[in-house]
Protein backbone atom coordinates (compact mmCIF):
# COMPACT_ATOMS: atom_id res chain seq x y z
CA UNK A 1 0.00 0.00 0.00
CA UNK A 2 1.24 3.34 -1.08
CA UNK A 3 1.99 5.95 2.02
CA UNK A 4 -0.08 8.61 2.65
CA UNK A 5 1.30 10.25 5.65
CA UNK A 6 4.38 9.73 7.68
CA UNK A 7 5.48 11.42 11.35
CA UNK A 8 8.76 11.58 12.34
CA UNK A 9 9.61 12.66 15.38
CA UNK A 10 7.10 15.16 15.96
CA UNK A 11 6.96 17.01 19.49
CA UNK A 12 4.76 19.65 20.59
CA UNK A 13 4.68 21.73 23.74
CA UNK A 14 2.22 24.36 25.27
CA UNK A 15 4.62 26.05 27.47
CA UNK A 16 5.10 23.73 30.42
CA UNK A 17 3.05 20.98 29.17
CA UNK A 18 4.05 18.34 26.78
CA UNK A 19 1.41 17.76 24.13
CA UNK A 20 3.33 15.14 22.42
CA UNK A 21 6.80 14.32 22.21
CA UNK A 22 9.00 12.65 19.34
CA UNK A 23 5.94 10.53 17.73
CA UNK A 24 6.23 8.53 14.84
CA UNK A 25 3.10 6.93 12.66
CA UNK A 26 3.01 5.51 9.85
CA UNK A 27 -0.44 5.78 7.68
CA UNK A 28 -0.84 4.20 4.35
CA UNK A 29 -3.68 4.72 1.71
CA UNK A 30 -6.84 3.07 2.34
CA UNK A 31 -6.14 2.66 6.12
CA UNK A 32 -8.95 3.28 8.62
CA UNK A 33 -6.51 4.66 11.59
CA UNK A 34 -7.48 5.07 14.85
CA UNK A 35 -5.65 7.63 17.17
CA UNK A 36 -6.83 6.47 20.55
CA UNK A 37 -6.28 7.59 23.60
CA UNK A 38 -7.49 9.70 27.40
CA UNK A 39 -8.18 13.37 27.30
CA UNK A 40 -4.76 15.15 26.93
CA UNK A 41 -3.43 12.68 25.30
CA UNK A 42 -2.09 14.19 22.41
CA UNK A 43 -4.75 13.19 19.76
CA UNK A 44 -6.40 16.70 18.61
CA UNK A 45 -2.45 18.74 18.85
CA UNK A 46 -1.53 15.32 16.25
CA UNK A 47 -4.27 16.25 14.19
CA UNK A 48 -4.04 20.19 14.68
CA UNK A 49 -0.29 19.80 13.20
CA UNK A 50 -1.59 17.30 9.94
CA UNK A 51 -4.28 20.14 9.39
CA UNK A 52 -2.28 22.81 9.31
CA UNK A 53 -3.94 24.71 12.68
CA UNK A 54 -0.53 24.92 14.64
CA UNK A 55 2.81 24.61 14.20
CA UNK A 56 5.07 21.65 15.60
CA UNK A 57 8.05 22.26 18.06
CA UNK A 58 10.06 19.42 16.71
CA UNK A 59 9.85 16.45 13.93
CA UNK A 60 8.13 16.65 10.46
CA UNK A 61 5.65 15.06 8.70
CA UNK A 62 4.82 14.79 5.07
CA UNK A 63 1.20 13.93 2.97
CA UNK A 64 1.55 11.42 -0.09
CA UNK A 65 5.37 11.56 0.46
CA UNK A 66 5.87 15.23 0.28
CA UNK A 67 6.33 18.17 2.40
CA UNK A 68 3.61 19.48 3.55
CA UNK A 69 1.72 22.41 1.17
CA UNK A 70 -1.97 23.86 1.79
CA UNK A 71 -2.56 22.38 -1.75
CA UNK A 72 -2.49 18.81 0.27
CA UNK A 73 -5.49 19.81 2.98
CA UNK A 74 -7.66 20.82 -0.36
CA UNK A 75 -7.51 17.30 -1.29
CA UNK A 76 -8.09 16.22 2.20
CA UNK A 77 -11.58 16.31 4.01
CA UNK A 78 -11.17 17.43 7.90
CA UNK A 79 -13.09 18.02 10.72
CA UNK A 80 -10.95 19.23 13.62
CA UNK A 81 -12.72 19.01 17.18
CA UNK A 82 -16.39 20.90 16.56
CA UNK A 83 -17.20 22.45 13.23
CA UNK A 84 -16.78 26.50 12.94
CA UNK A 85 -18.55 27.92 10.35
CA UNK A 86 -19.78 31.78 9.79
CA UNK A 87 -22.55 31.58 12.12
CA UNK A 88 -24.62 34.20 10.05
CA UNK A 89 -24.54 32.58 6.67
CA UNK A 90 -26.92 30.09 5.65
CA UNK A 91 -25.36 25.97 5.16
CA UNK A 92 -25.31 26.33 1.30
CA UNK A 93 -22.88 30.07 1.59
CA UNK A 94 -21.18 28.66 4.25
CA UNK A 95 -20.09 25.30 1.61
CA UNK A 96 -19.42 27.80 -0.89
CA UNK A 97 -17.10 29.17 1.20
CA UNK A 98 -15.45 26.12 1.56
CA UNK A 99 -15.53 25.16 -2.31
CA UNK A 100 -14.05 28.55 -3.33
CA UNK A 101 -11.02 27.25 -1.16
CA UNK A 102 -10.98 24.01 -2.06
CA UNK A 103 -11.32 25.02 -5.48
CA UNK A 104 -14.23 22.71 -6.63
CA UNK A 105 -17.68 23.34 -8.49
CA UNK A 106 -20.79 24.53 -5.80
CA UNK A 107 -22.72 21.58 -8.08
CA UNK A 108 -21.23 19.12 -4.86
CA UNK A 109 -23.03 21.03 -2.46
CA UNK A 110 -26.32 19.37 -2.63
CA UNK A 111 -24.76 16.07 -2.19
CA UNK A 112 -22.82 16.51 0.58
CA UNK A 113 -25.98 17.95 1.87
CA UNK A 114 -28.01 14.83 0.89
CA UNK A 115 -26.01 12.64 2.40
CA UNK A 116 -25.70 14.44 5.80
CA UNK A 117 -29.09 15.10 5.56
CA UNK A 118 -29.58 18.73 5.84
CA UNK A 119 -30.70 19.53 2.38
CA UNK A 120 -34.17 20.49 3.73
CA UNK A 121 -32.05 23.32 6.55
CA UNK A 122 -29.89 24.51 3.47
CA UNK A 123 -30.80 28.06 3.84
CA UNK A 124 -30.84 27.49 7.30
CA UNK A 125 -28.37 30.15 9.30
CA UNK A 126 -25.61 27.69 10.85
CA UNK A 127 -26.42 29.09 13.89
CA UNK A 128 -29.84 27.96 14.42
CA UNK A 129 -28.27 24.33 14.02
CA UNK A 130 -28.40 21.97 16.82
CA UNK A 131 -24.88 20.31 17.73
CA UNK A 132 -26.00 17.09 16.01
CA UNK A 133 -26.48 19.01 12.62
CA UNK A 134 -23.39 21.42 13.03
CA UNK A 135 -21.50 18.13 13.65
CA UNK A 136 -23.05 16.63 10.31
CA UNK A 137 -22.26 20.00 8.17
CA UNK A 138 -19.00 19.62 9.47
CA UNK A 139 -18.76 16.24 7.66
CA UNK A 140 -20.56 17.16 4.66
CA UNK A 141 -18.08 19.77 4.41
CA UNK A 142 -15.32 16.88 4.54
CA UNK A 143 -16.73 15.54 2.12
CA UNK A 144 -16.92 17.90 -0.30
CA UNK A 145 -15.01 17.63 -3.37
CA UNK A 146 -15.18 13.57 -2.67
CA UNK A 147 -11.68 13.40 -1.39
CA UNK A 148 -10.11 9.93 -0.66
CA UNK A 149 -8.76 10.82 2.72
CA UNK A 150 -10.72 11.70 5.93
CA UNK A 151 -9.42 13.13 8.99
CA UNK A 152 -11.48 13.18 11.68
CA UNK A 153 -11.00 14.44 15.68
CA UNK A 154 -14.02 12.98 17.86
CA UNK A 155 -16.40 13.34 15.39
CA UNK A 156 -19.18 11.72 17.67
CA UNK A 157 -18.34 14.31 20.66
CA UNK A 158 -21.56 15.74 22.30
CA UNK A 159 -24.28 13.74 20.17
CA UNK A 160 -27.14 12.09 21.56
CA UNK A 161 -27.21 8.11 20.87
CA UNK A 162 -29.00 8.79 17.65
CA UNK A 163 -26.53 11.44 16.44
CA UNK A 164 -24.17 9.03 16.89
CA UNK A 165 -25.89 6.02 15.21
CA UNK A 166 -26.16 8.81 12.09
CA UNK A 167 -22.54 9.63 12.19
CA UNK A 168 -20.93 6.09 12.33
CA UNK A 169 -22.77 5.10 9.92
CA UNK A 170 -22.10 8.18 7.54
CA UNK A 171 -18.40 7.36 8.53
CA UNK A 172 -18.68 4.01 7.85
CA UNK A 173 -19.90 3.89 4.50
CA UNK A 174 -17.05 6.19 3.85
CA UNK A 175 -14.80 3.76 4.86
CA UNK A 176 -16.79 1.12 3.21
CA UNK A 177 -16.09 2.43 -0.59
CA UNK A 178 -12.26 2.51 0.46
CA UNK A 179 -11.73 5.96 1.37
CA UNK A 180 -8.50 6.43 4.00
CA UNK A 181 -9.55 7.59 7.21
CA UNK A 182 -7.58 9.08 10.21
CA UNK A 183 -10.18 8.60 13.41
CA UNK A 184 -8.99 10.79 16.50
CA UNK A 185 -11.44 9.38 19.92
CA UNK A 186 -11.06 8.18 22.88
CA UNK A 187 -14.48 6.32 22.40
CA UNK A 188 -12.91 2.86 22.04
CA UNK A 189 -16.03 1.23 21.06
CA UNK A 190 -15.71 3.49 18.19
CA UNK A 191 -12.11 3.03 17.35
CA UNK A 192 -13.08 -0.84 17.33
CA UNK A 193 -15.79 -0.27 15.21
CA UNK A 194 -14.69 1.73 12.25
CA UNK A 195 -11.03 1.78 12.24
CA UNK A 196 -8.39 -1.29 10.84
CA UNK A 197 -5.39 0.22 12.17
CA UNK A 198 -5.11 2.09 15.95
CA UNK A 199 -2.48 3.90 17.41
CA UNK A 200 -2.64 4.28 21.26
CA UNK A 201 -1.32 7.72 22.80
CA UNK A 202 -0.75 8.78 26.32
CA UNK A 203 0.70 11.99 27.65
CA UNK A 204 1.76 12.54 24.16
CA UNK A 205 3.31 9.50 23.95
CA UNK A 206 3.15 6.20 21.41
CA UNK A 207 1.74 3.45 23.57
CA UNK A 208 1.06 1.15 20.65
CA UNK A 209 0.19 1.04 16.71
CA UNK A 210 -0.71 -2.00 14.70
CA UNK A 211 -3.91 -3.89 13.55
CA UNK A 212 -6.63 -3.41 15.48
CA UNK A 213 -7.34 -7.26 15.40
CA UNK A 214 -3.57 -7.94 16.60
CA UNK A 215 -4.13 -5.55 19.19
CA UNK A 216 -7.16 -7.59 20.51
CA UNK A 217 -5.47 -10.96 19.56
CA UNK A 218 -2.65 -10.71 21.57
CA UNK A 219 -3.32 -12.00 24.73
CA UNK A 220 -6.60 -14.75 25.13
CA UNK A 221 -8.43 -15.09 27.89
CA UNK A 222 -10.80 -17.99 28.86
CA UNK A 223 -12.49 -18.77 32.01
CA UNK A 224 -12.70 -22.00 33.56
CA UNK A 225 -14.10 -23.32 36.76
CA UNK A 226 -14.15 -27.08 38.29
CA UNK A 227 -15.12 -28.72 41.91
CA UNK A 228 -12.41 -27.17 43.46
CA UNK A 229 -11.54 -23.55 41.99
CA UNK A 230 -8.26 -22.78 45.03
CA UNK A 231 -6.68 -25.71 43.87
CA UNK A 232 -7.00 -25.05 39.97
CA UNK A 233 -5.70 -21.17 41.05
CA UNK A 234 -2.62 -22.65 42.74
CA UNK A 235 -2.00 -25.23 40.11
CA UNK A 236 -2.15 -22.93 37.50
CA UNK A 237 0.04 -20.13 39.18
CA UNK A 238 2.64 -22.08 39.26
CA UNK A 239 2.33 -24.12 35.74
CA UNK A 240 3.84 -21.22 33.66
CA UNK A 241 1.19 -21.45 31.09
CA UNK A 242 -0.66 -18.31 32.17
CA UNK A 243 0.29 -14.56 32.79
CA UNK A 244 -2.64 -13.66 34.90
CA UNK A 245 -5.10 -15.01 36.92
CA UNK A 246 -8.47 -13.48 38.53
CA UNK A 247 -11.40 -14.68 40.20
CA UNK A 248 -14.49 -13.23 38.64
CA UNK A 249 -18.76 -14.60 39.97
CA UNK A 250 -17.61 -18.15 40.67
CA UNK A 251 -15.13 -18.52 37.37
CA UNK A 252 -11.33 -18.16 37.09
CA UNK A 253 -10.33 -15.53 34.15
CA UNK A 254 -7.21 -16.83 32.83
CA UNK A 255 -4.79 -14.51 30.51
CA UNK A 256 -3.16 -17.22 29.28
CA UNK A 257 0.82 -16.74 27.92
CA UNK A 258 1.25 -16.23 24.04
CA UNK A 259 1.57 -19.71 22.03
CA UNK A 260 -0.72 -21.47 25.06
CA UNK A 261 -4.13 -22.58 24.09
CA UNK A 262 -7.11 -23.46 26.04
CA UNK A 263 -6.74 -27.10 24.87
CA UNK A 264 -3.57 -27.01 26.47
CA UNK A 265 -5.14 -25.58 30.09
CA UNK A 266 -7.98 -28.57 29.71
CA UNK A 267 -5.01 -31.02 29.68
CA UNK A 268 -3.11 -29.66 32.48
CA UNK A 269 -6.56 -29.55 34.73
CA UNK A 270 -7.04 -32.96 33.67
CA UNK A 271 -2.86 -34.10 34.77
CA UNK A 272 -4.03 -32.62 38.24
CA UNK A 273 -7.05 -34.62 38.48
CA UNK A 274 -9.38 -31.78 38.56
CA UNK A 275 -12.13 -31.90 35.32
CA UNK A 276 -12.95 -28.42 34.15
CA UNK A 277 -17.17 -28.17 33.92
CA UNK A 278 -16.81 -24.70 32.45
CA UNK A 279 -14.76 -23.29 29.68
CA UNK A 280 -15.17 -19.96 27.70
CA UNK A 281 -13.00 -18.26 25.56
CA UNK A 282 -13.42 -14.99 25.64
CA UNK A 283 -11.68 -12.40 23.87
CA UNK A 284 -10.32 -9.47 25.56
CA UNK A 285 -12.48 -6.12 24.17
CA UNK A 286 -10.08 -3.20 23.15
CA UNK A 287 -11.16 -1.40 26.20
CA UNK A 288 -9.54 -3.58 28.64
CA UNK A 289 -5.91 -3.58 26.46
CA UNK A 290 -6.38 0.18 25.92
CA UNK A 291 -7.51 0.70 29.84
CA UNK A 292 -4.04 -2.33 31.21
CA UNK A 293 -1.85 0.07 28.63
CA UNK A 294 -2.48 3.13 29.99
CA UNK A 295 -2.70 1.52 33.33
CA UNK A 296 1.31 -0.15 32.55
CA UNK A 297 2.91 3.04 31.48
CA UNK A 298 1.51 4.93 34.42
CA UNK B 1 -7.16 35.35 -6.26
CA UNK B 2 -10.48 36.12 -7.56
CA UNK B 3 -11.86 33.01 -5.58
CA UNK B 4 -10.36 35.03 -2.14
CA UNK B 5 -11.90 38.08 -3.04
CA UNK B 6 -15.15 36.17 -3.77
CA UNK B 7 -15.36 34.21 0.21
CA UNK B 8 -14.88 37.77 1.35
CA UNK B 9 -17.74 38.95 -1.14
CA UNK B 10 -19.80 36.25 0.42
CA UNK B 11 -18.47 36.52 4.44
CA UNK B 12 -18.78 41.00 4.18
CA UNK B 13 -22.29 40.96 2.06
CA UNK B 14 -24.07 38.84 4.50
CA UNK B 15 -22.67 40.27 7.57
CA UNK B 16 -24.86 42.44 9.08
CA UNK B 17 -23.47 44.56 11.70
CA UNK B 18 -20.96 45.46 8.08
CA UNK B 19 -23.39 46.23 6.28
CA UNK B 20 -24.93 48.66 9.06
CA UNK B 21 -20.98 49.96 9.72
CA UNK B 22 -21.05 50.99 5.96
CA UNK B 23 -24.25 52.25 6.00
CA UNK B 24 -23.46 54.64 8.52
CA UNK B 25 -20.16 55.68 6.93
CA UNK B 26 -22.24 56.61 4.06
CA UNK B 27 -24.48 58.39 6.37
CA UNK B 28 -21.95 60.55 8.44
CA UNK B 29 -20.19 60.71 4.91
CA UNK B 30 -23.17 62.61 3.56
CA UNK B 31 -23.62 64.62 6.74
CA UNK B 32 -20.29 66.05 6.45
CA UNK B 33 -20.98 67.52 3.42
CA UNK B 34 -24.52 69.06 3.56
CA UNK B 35 -23.11 70.70 7.16
CA UNK B 36 -20.85 72.91 4.96
CA UNK B 37 -23.05 75.14 3.12
CA UNK B 38 -25.15 75.36 7.10
CA UNK B 39 -21.94 77.00 8.20
CA UNK B 40 -21.14 79.39 5.38
CA UNK B 41 -24.27 81.12 6.21
CA UNK B 42 -22.46 82.09 9.59
CA UNK B 43 -19.22 83.32 7.57
CA UNK B 44 -19.22 86.80 5.81
CA UNK B 45 -17.46 87.51 2.76
CA UNK B 46 -16.22 84.41 2.60
CA UNK B 47 -18.12 81.24 1.21
CA UNK B 48 -17.47 78.11 1.74
CA UNK B 49 -19.00 76.82 -1.18
CA UNK B 50 -15.85 78.02 -3.56
CA UNK B 51 -14.07 75.44 -2.09
CA UNK B 52 -16.83 73.07 -3.93
CA UNK B 53 -15.59 74.48 -6.67
CA UNK B 54 -13.05 73.17 -9.33
CA UNK B 55 -10.09 72.46 -8.54
CA UNK B 56 -10.39 72.76 -5.43
CA UNK B 57 -12.88 70.62 -4.18
CA UNK B 58 -10.50 67.59 -4.59
CA UNK B 59 -8.27 68.86 -2.34
CA UNK B 60 -10.94 70.39 0.05
CA UNK B 61 -13.30 66.98 0.06
CA UNK B 62 -9.96 64.25 0.44
CA UNK B 63 -9.20 66.75 3.23
CA UNK B 64 -12.66 66.73 5.03
CA UNK B 65 -13.54 63.39 4.35
CA UNK B 66 -9.89 61.74 5.60
CA UNK B 67 -11.11 61.31 9.24
CA UNK B 68 -14.00 58.26 8.05
CA UNK B 69 -10.77 55.85 6.95
CA UNK B 70 -10.81 55.14 10.78
CA UNK B 71 -14.05 54.27 10.32
CA UNK B 72 -13.40 52.02 7.07
CA UNK B 73 -10.50 51.00 9.91
CA UNK B 74 -13.20 49.64 12.66
CA UNK B 75 -14.84 47.97 9.84
CA UNK B 76 -11.91 46.02 9.26
CA UNK B 77 -11.09 45.10 13.12
CA UNK B 78 -14.97 43.99 13.16
CA UNK B 79 -14.70 41.45 10.24
CA UNK B 80 -11.02 40.35 10.96
CA UNK B 81 -11.53 39.54 15.03
CA UNK B 82 -15.07 38.45 13.92
CA UNK B 83 -12.87 35.61 12.19
CA UNK B 84 -11.51 35.01 15.46
CA UNK B 85 -14.25 34.85 17.76
CA UNK B 86 -15.75 32.32 15.12
CA UNK B 87 -12.70 29.91 14.73
CA UNK B 88 -13.39 30.30 11.09
CA UNK B 89 -9.61 31.11 10.04
CA UNK B 90 -9.47 27.80 11.64
CA UNK B 91 -11.76 26.44 9.22
CA UNK B 92 -10.30 27.94 6.32
CA UNK B 93 -6.82 26.26 7.49
CA UNK B 94 -8.40 22.95 8.01
CA UNK B 95 -9.89 23.39 4.31
CA UNK B 96 -6.74 24.36 2.36
CA UNK B 97 -5.82 28.39 2.72
CA UNK B 98 -2.25 28.85 3.85
CA UNK B 99 -1.72 31.71 6.21
CA UNK B 100 -0.68 33.99 3.10
CA UNK B 101 -3.81 33.14 1.67
CA UNK B 102 -5.86 34.32 4.46
CA UNK B 103 -3.30 37.66 4.84
CA UNK B 104 -4.09 38.05 0.91
CA UNK B 105 -7.53 37.87 1.77
CA UNK B 106 -8.13 40.80 4.37
CA UNK B 107 -5.80 42.84 2.07
CA UNK B 108 -8.28 42.19 -0.71
CA UNK B 109 -10.92 43.64 1.66
CA UNK B 110 -8.88 46.58 2.25
CA UNK B 111 -7.72 47.14 -1.03
CA UNK B 112 -11.88 46.46 -1.82
CA UNK B 113 -13.21 49.09 0.99
CA UNK B 114 -10.16 52.07 -0.02
CA UNK B 115 -10.97 51.55 -3.63
CA UNK B 116 -15.00 52.42 -2.69
CA UNK B 117 -13.86 55.17 -0.39
CA UNK B 118 -11.79 56.99 -3.13
CA UNK B 119 -14.58 56.48 -5.51
CA UNK B 120 -17.04 58.04 -3.70
CA UNK B 121 -14.97 60.76 -2.73
CA UNK B 122 -14.06 61.11 -6.26
CA UNK B 123 -17.72 61.02 -7.45
CA UNK B 124 -18.76 63.42 -4.90
CA UNK B 125 -16.32 65.78 -5.57
CA UNK B 126 -17.47 65.51 -9.09
CA UNK B 127 -20.48 66.07 -8.37
CA UNK B 128 -20.15 69.27 -6.24
CA UNK B 129 -17.47 70.07 -8.97
CA UNK B 130 -20.25 70.52 -11.52
CA UNK B 131 -22.90 71.70 -9.50
CA UNK B 132 -20.83 74.98 -8.03
CA UNK B 133 -18.48 75.91 -10.75
CA UNK B 134 -18.72 78.63 -12.92
CA UNK B 135 -16.11 77.64 -15.11
CA UNK B 136 -15.85 74.26 -16.42
CA UNK B 137 -12.87 73.10 -18.69
CA UNK B 138 -11.82 69.70 -18.90
CA UNK B 139 -8.27 70.99 -17.81
CA UNK B 140 -9.41 73.22 -14.93
CA UNK B 141 -12.04 69.82 -13.59
CA UNK B 142 -8.85 67.37 -13.97
CA UNK B 143 -6.59 69.40 -12.03
CA UNK B 144 -5.92 68.46 -8.49
CA UNK B 145 -7.06 64.73 -9.15
CA UNK B 146 -4.02 63.24 -7.99
CA UNK B 147 -5.19 63.99 -4.47
CA UNK B 148 -7.46 60.49 -5.23
CA UNK B 149 -4.36 58.34 -5.19
CA UNK B 150 -3.17 59.86 -1.76
CA UNK B 151 -6.41 59.36 -0.56
CA UNK B 152 -5.87 55.49 -1.79
CA UNK B 153 -3.26 55.06 -0.06
CA UNK B 154 -4.60 57.03 3.06
CA UNK B 155 -7.70 54.66 3.17
CA UNK B 156 -5.62 51.56 2.37
CA UNK B 157 -2.59 52.43 5.54
CA UNK B 158 -5.50 53.29 7.79
CA UNK B 159 -7.12 49.53 6.92
CA UNK B 160 -3.46 47.97 7.01
CA UNK B 161 -3.19 49.39 10.83
CA UNK B 162 -6.88 48.33 11.77
CA UNK B 163 -5.82 45.04 10.23
CA UNK B 164 -2.44 44.64 12.87
CA UNK B 165 -4.01 45.48 15.79
CA UNK B 166 -6.88 42.85 15.26
CA UNK B 167 -4.41 40.41 14.91
CA UNK B 168 -2.50 41.39 17.73
CA UNK B 169 -5.38 41.23 20.15
CA UNK B 170 -7.73 38.74 18.26
CA UNK B 171 -10.89 40.33 20.55
CA UNK B 172 -13.17 43.18 19.06
CA UNK B 173 -13.86 45.09 21.50
CA UNK B 174 -10.07 45.56 22.96
CA UNK B 175 -8.92 45.88 19.49
CA UNK B 176 -11.42 48.57 18.54
CA UNK B 177 -10.54 50.59 22.06
CA UNK B 178 -6.77 49.87 21.12
CA UNK B 179 -6.89 51.55 17.90
CA UNK B 180 -9.21 54.59 18.67
CA UNK B 181 -7.06 54.92 21.36
CA UNK B 182 -3.51 55.29 19.05
CA UNK B 183 -5.72 57.74 16.70
CA UNK B 184 -7.31 59.98 19.18
CA UNK B 185 -4.91 59.87 22.15
CA UNK B 186 -1.39 58.22 22.09
CA UNK B 187 -0.87 60.05 18.20
CA UNK B 188 -2.01 63.35 19.58
CA UNK B 189 -0.29 63.61 22.88
CA UNK B 190 3.08 62.64 20.94
CA UNK B 191 2.66 64.95 18.56
CA UNK B 192 2.64 67.92 21.86
CA UNK B 193 5.18 66.11 23.23
CA UNK B 194 7.58 66.35 20.48
CA UNK B 195 6.16 69.59 19.04
CA UNK B 196 9.82 71.23 19.21
CA UNK B 197 11.36 68.16 17.03
CA UNK B 198 11.16 67.61 13.69
CA UNK B 199 10.33 63.55 14.05
CA UNK B 200 6.97 64.66 14.74
CA UNK B 201 6.18 64.54 10.96
CA UNK B 202 7.42 61.24 11.19
CA UNK B 203 4.78 59.98 13.64
CA UNK B 204 2.71 57.26 11.92
CA UNK B 205 -0.71 58.69 11.67
CA UNK B 206 0.26 61.67 11.04
CA UNK B 207 2.02 60.89 7.75
CA UNK B 208 -1.14 59.17 6.95
CA UNK B 209 -3.03 62.60 7.35
CA UNK B 210 -0.85 64.68 6.09
CA UNK B 211 -1.57 62.82 2.56
CA UNK B 212 -4.48 64.46 2.27
CA UNK B 213 -3.46 67.96 3.88
CA UNK B 214 -5.86 71.13 4.76
CA UNK B 215 -6.04 72.98 1.31
CA UNK B 216 -3.72 76.52 1.31
CA UNK B 217 -7.38 78.54 2.10
CA UNK B 218 -5.25 82.00 2.40
CA UNK B 219 -4.36 81.43 -1.19
CA UNK B 220 -7.79 80.07 -2.45
CA UNK B 221 -9.65 83.10 -1.03
CA UNK B 222 -7.26 85.33 -2.07
CA UNK B 223 -7.44 83.93 -5.54
CA UNK B 224 -11.15 84.75 -5.56
CA UNK B 225 -10.30 87.99 -4.10
CA UNK B 226 -8.22 88.68 -6.61
CA UNK B 227 -6.14 90.09 -4.08
CA UNK B 228 -2.33 91.13 -5.62
CA UNK B 229 -0.80 91.65 -2.10
CA UNK B 230 1.90 89.07 -1.44
CA UNK B 231 0.52 87.55 2.30
CA UNK B 232 3.17 87.89 5.47
CA UNK B 233 5.27 85.45 6.54
CA UNK B 234 3.42 85.57 9.92
CA UNK B 235 -0.02 84.38 7.89
CA UNK B 236 2.22 81.53 6.26
CA UNK B 237 3.26 80.40 9.52
CA UNK B 238 -0.57 79.31 10.53
CA UNK B 239 0.10 76.11 7.66
CA UNK B 240 1.70 73.31 8.59
CA UNK B 241 4.85 72.76 6.71
CA UNK B 242 5.48 69.13 7.59
CA UNK B 243 7.79 66.55 4.57
CA UNK B 244 8.14 67.23 1.51
CA UNK B 245 5.37 66.00 -0.30
CA UNK B 246 7.62 62.44 -1.44
CA UNK B 247 8.72 61.83 1.73
CA UNK B 248 5.69 62.00 3.17
CA UNK B 249 4.60 59.52 0.78
CA UNK B 250 7.71 57.63 0.67
CA UNK B 251 7.16 56.60 4.36
CA UNK B 252 3.34 56.34 4.61
CA UNK B 253 4.46 53.54 1.78
CA UNK B 254 7.21 52.37 4.43
CA UNK B 255 5.02 52.28 7.40
CA UNK B 256 2.59 50.27 5.07
CA UNK B 257 5.13 47.76 4.12
CA UNK B 258 6.21 47.21 8.10
CA UNK B 259 2.64 46.90 9.16
CA UNK B 260 1.32 44.57 6.56
CA UNK B 261 5.09 42.53 7.18
CA UNK B 262 3.90 42.55 10.70
CA UNK B 263 0.40 41.19 10.08
CA UNK B 264 2.67 38.30 7.76
CA UNK B 265 4.44 37.08 10.96
CA UNK B 266 1.86 37.14 13.22
CA UNK B 267 -0.75 35.24 11.05
CA UNK B 268 2.30 32.97 10.04
CA UNK B 269 2.79 32.38 14.50
CA UNK B 270 -0.72 32.29 14.93
CA UNK B 271 -2.09 29.11 16.71
CA UNK B 272 -5.87 28.90 15.46
CA UNK B 273 -8.53 27.90 18.66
Amino acid sequence: MKELLSIEGLSKSYKSIRAIHNLHLLISEGQSFGILGPNGSGKTTTLSIITGIIRQDSGSFKWFGEEPVSEHRKSIGSLIESPHFYPYLNLEKNLRIICDIKGISYKDIPRVLEMSRLIQRRKSRFSTLSLGMKQRLGLAAAMLGDPQVLVLDEPTNGLDPEGIAEVRELVNNQVGIGKTLILASHILSEVEKICSHVAILKKGELLANGPVRELLAEDEIIEVSCRDNQLLKRKLGSSGLVSEIEEENGVLVLTLKERVTAHEINAFAFSCNLVLHHMLSRKRSLESQFLELVKEES
Amino acid sequence: MRKLLHTEQIKLFNYNPFRITIALYLVAFTLGILIYPAIDKEIPVISLSDLFRFPDVWLFLAWITEPYNAVLALVVIMITTKEFSDHTFKTQVVFGLSRTDLLLQKLLSIAFLSLFAMLLVGLTSLALGLIYSYKLTLKIALENTWILGKYLLAAFSYMTIGLMVALLIKNTALSLITFLALRVFVDPVLWLLLRNHEIRWYLPFRTITRLTPVPDLIEIFQRKMNSAEPIDEATMDILPKGLPEWLNVLMVILYTSLVIYGCYRLLQRRRFT
